[in-house]
């Protein structure tokens, strides 16, 4: 792993002031354009997950089986992440539109939708890789870096990884719960049964829509409503998962302490942001397919800018980077996802941190 | 016309009255069944069809536009079923699309209800006014979205005469009212009091002459500020000497209804008036002033923020725990409604409008009195 880029005051200075300039320069040139493309990806959104739900309700045969799999979880994923993550950062609150507000959005996932704006828009994005206070970090149950603290079972991680993969929304949905927190008895029952409301709720509605309500509006064909369904969720769980992780766990993605980031200026901020975060680099259906979380460091220094923009400004982001001398973690989604991985396996193992060489 | 200067976000927009829904209708408004009930995934294809046509919303095509003074326009309506019905004197939201945002106004209806159904809106354009410059701009064929009609501007079934008092755009609730009463009431004794700067200017001048010429119970009484001077309470009294036996109707700026409102009151009159509010008046912006006051609508509690001073901390210093999370600007977990007032975003440097709009309390410090809905 390369080292962390510490700027000199002035040149920090200077550096936040690009950022600054960069955002101010871009968020005039939000508009019709980009209601447009949210309006428009919401409308395939919900015209696949129709598609989907209808064929796999009211189609015959093996064909139109897989067909409704694949809209179904083509819905989901393009509705969690290109539309439900973006919309609840609030980069569309400026259209003044009820259905896009993101204090109000709820998306079609077993996660409550409050549960995710506390921790993913304050905790993760504010403490991005601070090592305790990033609970995005591990998700607290993976050891990604020499600093966390290793034991026995810690060996079995990358079991545990192929078990959250596969269940991401349900590791997605507990996570503000913070089960580990009461479990160590540091949260009171009272608490934690208020934590856990919110979740049981949304968990419910979403187990009874896939698994109860739309199976039987299929009468006799519910078998196969409830086992596309299944798969779908499945799909949608692998595929947001791998771009997640590459978010934050490539081989290149820095981690801080919490004494690193006392009195953190702004220009450090956005410094600890880029260097905590990874891209991976695709065509644009893939960057849609991502929820443009393809562009992570982008999304890290700007989290309520429309997505789309983010391709946009990336190449103005890099240039920046270079010129600072600051590394931008960047490359294809199997040399990033290659990296996870090996970081989960490697960090399996026990290891010792390394002493930081400036 | 009946018009806020606030720009009306969607708080207020979609704040429907609960209704009682049928146990059907709420079943088939679960959020279960999503995405097969959610309006806009069928308004992409029947607006695709038809762009009047909607699942939920009232829309109306722009059928003719007409100018009726110097920067002032109407524009005729046909909506759709969504629509439904109106009563004289009651006004609808406009909604705009201005790049990408929505923009939403209150503007009376300024015609009578028709047979064939058709709604006017008659709309001064405002400087520097993004809707109404946007309004202005429409032509037909163009659709817009609207509200249902609302509102309980109306005389009542007293046989008292009636008074409308009105300046500027505020004649045109009661030019729905005429056009209904000239059918309806034709004995009621009617004086109507509109001011406007000069006869040129003066919106629909010719249409109320006309109105009278017709109807004798009519009497009309047309001043020009421009040339009378101001219109108070010593002038409204010289017009129509008889005003504190009317049942009066008021509409217009925000200064002129509340000099006639003081009016009314001093002579103790006050239950005899009704008024259509003309919307707020912009707070007096002053970027270099020590501190603002600061209003929270609901629970009308009042401080003040000093310069520079984020409106969180600001609020929080005078006891107040409004929600909030990063402090930073990012995370929008304090995000409320501003009602009225100019701030400066202190990470962008941007500054507000000032009118209705969403702002994040940790990265604003107010440049005007503010009102939020806290």
């Amino acid at each position: 792993m390369n080292n962390k880029t510490r700027l000199s005051p002035s040149a920090l200075t200077a550096f936040e002031a690009e950022l600054n300039d960069l955002r101010k320069a871009t968020m005039a040139k939000v508009g019709s354009r980009d209601a447009a493309h949210i309006r428009r990806i919401r409308g395939v959104a919900q015209g696949s997950a129709i598609a989907g739900r209808s064929l796999l309700m009211f189609g015959w045969g093996p064909i139109s089986w897989v067909l409704g799999v694949i809209s179904l979880a083509l819905a989901k994923i393009i509705e969690n992440m290109e539309v439900g993550h973006n919309v609840m950062h609030g980069q569309y609150d400026w259209m003044n539109d009820a259905s896009l507000n993101s204090q109000t959005y709820e998306w079609d996932i077993v996660c409550d939708g409050d549960h995710w704006r506390h921790s993913h828009n304050v905790e993760h994005h504010d403490h991005t890789n601070i090592i305790g206070k990033d609970h995005d970090f591990g998700y607290g149950m993976l050891r990604l870096t020499e600093s966390q603290k290793w034991t026995p079972a810690t060996l079995l991680q990358p079991l545990y990884y192929l078990i959250l993969a596969a269940n991401f929304q349900w590791g997605v949905a507990v996570h503000d719960v913070k089960i580990g927190r009461f479990v160590k008895g540091r949260m009171s029952r009272a608490e934690f049964r208020e934590r856990m409301r919110p979740f049981l709720r949304k968990a419910g509605r979403q187990l009874f829509k896939d698994y109860v309500l739309f199976p039987a509006l299929a009468f006799w064909q519910w078998p196969r409503v409830l086992l596309g369904n299944l798969l779908a969720n499945l799909i949608r769980n692998l595929w947001t998962n791998a771009i997640i992780f590459c978010g934050h766990f490539t081989a290149h993605a820095q981690t801080w302490t919490r004494a690193e980031v006392e009195g953190e200026t702004q220009g450090q901020w956005y410094l600890r942001q880029i260097q905590g975060s990874s891209n991976l680099e695709g065509g644009p259906m893939f960057h849609l397919l991502s929820g443009h979380l393809s562009h992570q460091i982008e999304h890290h220094l700007f989290p309520d800018m429309p997505a789309p923009r983010y391709a946009e400004i990336a190449p103005q982001v890099r240039e920046i980077c270079a010129r600072y001398g600051v590394y931008y973690n960047s490359g294809g989604f199997w040399r990033q996802y290659g990296g996870v991985l090996a970081r989960i396996v490697r960090h399996a193992l026990p290891s010792t941190p390394q002493p930081v060489t400036a | 016309m009946f018009t806020v200067t606030a720009q009306i976000t969607m708080n207020s927009l979609h704040a429907t009255v609960p209704t009682k829904r049928s146990p059907l209708r709420r079943v088939l408004g679960s959020p279960l069944l999503a995405p097969f009930n959610q309006p806009q995934a069928w308004d992409r294809l029947t607006t695709a069809i038809k762009p009047t046509w909607s699942w939920a919303e009232p829309r109306a095509k722009v059928v003719r536009v007409v100018d009726e003074a110097p920067g002032v326009r109407s524009l005729w309506l046909q909506p759709n079923r969504r629509f439904g019905s109106f009563r004289p004197g009651q006004h609808l939201l406009l909604t705009l699309d201005i790049d990408g945002a929505q923009h939403s106004r209150c503007f009376s209806l300024s015609a009578a209800p028709r047979r064939d159904g058709l709604l006017r809106l008659t709309i001064r354009q405002q400087a520097g006014g993004p809707v109404s410059t946007a309004a202005h701009a429409l032509q037909s064929g163009q659709v817009v979205r609207l509200s249902k009609a609302q509102g309980q501007f109306a005389p009542t079934e007293s046989e008292l005469p009636l008074l409308l008092l009105s300046a500027g755009s505020g004649v045109t609730p009661m030019m729905s009212l005429l056009h209904a009463m000239a059918d309806a009431q034709p004995n009621r004794t009617v004086h109507v009091l509109h001011s406007g700067r000069s006869a040129e200017t003066t919106i629909f001048a010719a249409e109320l002459r006309e109105l009278a010429a017709a109807w004798p119970a009519l009497q009309l009484c047309l001043h020009a500020s421009g040339g009378d001077g101001r219109l108070d309470s010593n002038r409204i009294a010289g017009h129509v000497p008889q005003w504190q036996q009317c049942e009066t109707l008021l509409c217009g700026p925000a200064d002129f209804m509340q000099m006639v409102q003081m009016m009314y009151a001093e002579a103790g009159r006050s239950d005899q008036l009704q008024s259509e509010s003309f919307g707020r008046i912009a707070a007096k912006v002053d970027a270099n002033a020590a501190h603002h006051s600061v209003t929270t609508s609901e629970s009308k509690q009042l401080f003040t923020a000093q310069a520079g001073q984020s409106l969180l901390q600001a609020a929080e210093t005078a006891g107040l725990n409004p929600r909030f999370g990063c402090r930073r600007g990012i995370c929008r977990t304090c995000q409320c409604s501003k009602r009225s007032g100019t701030v400066r975003n202190l990470l962008t440097g941007e500054i507000s409008g000032a009118g209705e709009e969403l702002i994040q309390l940790c990265i604003s410090t107010p440049h005007s009195a503010v009102e939020l809905v806290l």
